[in-house]
């Protein structure tokens, strides 16, 4: 059977001496280089600093919640491959496991045989995916532009840029970040096509009418019919070069900023309650760094999704 | 889209039952808290355990019920809040001005 480069690195979570015992043999038969833990606290605090490849799990382990353990993994390390070892392997309880994301389900006592199949299919696909990500990174550089205008803007229920789930899907962005980056891009349509393009002022969202709605919903109505408005564009550039996500938002309006090249670094957090300050703050939250040209006309979020020395 | 409510005693609640990012969700959630601002209740609490995604948009309908309630001495409250949307709150703050219906 192939294994591709180093040997399999593996964590055997599992508390009984004499299991611990017959797989640690077999682990050094195939000359696999393992650690084994005991607690389930110990293992999350192991995965969080240690690459392995692969965490096999004895699920039925005193004290443990299985169920738990493995929403565990998921969240903290959602790409770690864990193949969960159990007493009552029962075909309601191994649905369960492959639910809660293990990657395969052995009963006791284990084949030993199977479990070698098992253990090289799963380091060989990781290892062909890491050579990928690393292909992404170094070979690709993808440049999209997207034009809109106000009013094809208002008829979409939310914009979406497709290198982000192409970026998630290689690894390089994890669910959480994903969406947050997803969100702020939103934002930052929004405000090119609200305020920069439509010249709506956030102050009117707080004036409420005698019907109940504010003053901003009814004047976006209005422009959004006034092709002098409606038919001014938002411009997305988004480009990926050498790990780094960087996605222009520009709009045809005037700009609200009294200077060019302001830079906000890392998060911005508002301590009132003033309209304009939530959708920076959650647009530069999500990147590294935001930075304003032609007087805020134009916002520039940018990513860095991989470091040099992951290379 | 529509959220429902309910009233309880003195506080009216509001099950928001999708993501705060569109003007349609907005738009929803302003029908919801008028009809029980309209009732005559001024304790309104938001169980926002549906809501998978808030941005600025949904989050100024939000503060929008909280300042009309805060304008007649009422109080704008939260179920507890999870994920995401915790987070935003956390971030911008909100947590600090919405008190927690437990």
């Amino acid at each position: 059977m192939g294994m591709s480069s180093a040997p399999p690195h593996i964590l055997l979570a599992d508390d009984d001496p004499n299991s611990r015992a017959i797989f640690s043999e077999f682990f050094e038969r195939l000359g696999w280089r393992y650690n084994v833990l005991g607690e389930s606290n110990q293992v999350m605090a192991a995965l969080a600093s240690s690459g392995y490849d692969v965490v096999i799990a004895d699920v039925t382990m005193p004290g443990m919640d299985a169920m738990q353990f493995l929403d565990q993994v998921r969240l903290q390390s959602p790409a770690q491959a864990v193949i969960a070892v159990s007493d009552n392997a029962s075909v309601e309880n191994t649905l369960a496991f492959f639910r809660k994301g293990a990657t395969d389900v052995m009963a006791r006592p284990v084949d030993f045989s199977w479990l070698e199949h098992i253990v090289t299919d799963v380091v060989n696909v990781l290892r062909h995916d890491q050579s990928e990500r690393k292909l992404y990174r170094y070979v690709t550089s993808e440049r999209t532009e997207m034009s809109l205008s106000c009013r094809e803007l208002a008829e979409l229920n939310c914009f979406s840029l497709p290198i982000i789930e192409r970026l998630q899907e290689c690894g390089l962005l994890d669910e959480p970040c994903a969406l947050r980056l997803k969100l702020a891009i939103q934002e930052a349509v929004m405000n090119g096509f609200e305020h920069g393009n439509l010249e709506l002022l956030s102050a009117w969202k707080e004036e409420i009418q005698d019907d109940g709605r504010d003053k901003f919903s009814i004047v976006r109505r209005q422009r959004l019919d006034d092709p002098l408005y409606g038919e001014r564009r938002v411009r997305v550039v988004s480009w990926f070069h050498e790990g780094v996500l960087e996605i222009t938002v520009s709009d045809d309006g005037a700009g609200f900023l009294s200077r060019d090249g302001e830079t906000i670094v890392g998060s911005a957090c508002p301590n009132d309650l003033t309209c304009s300050g939530r959708g920076l703050a959650l647009m530069s939250s999500a990147v590294d760094i935001m930075r304003y040209a032609r007087r805020g006309a134009e916002v520039t979020l940018i990513k860095q999704l991989m470091k040099h020395e992951d290379s | 889209m529509e959220f429902p409510t309910e009233i309880i005693g003195e506080k009216g609640y509001i099950k928001v039952t999708g993501d705060l990012d569109t003007e349609t969700a907005g738009e929803a959630l302003r029908s919801a808290f008028n009809e029980i601002y309209d009732k005559g209740k001024r304790t309104i609490v938001l169980d926002l355990s549906g809501a998978q995604i808030i941005n600025s948009y949904g989050i100024g309908k939000v503060l929008m019920c909280y300042k009309r309630l805060k304008a007649e001495n009422g109080v704008l409250m939260v179920k507890p809040l999870q994920g995401f949307v915790k987070e935003t709150f956390e971030l911008l703050m909100l947590d600090k001005i919405l008190p927690t219906d437990k």
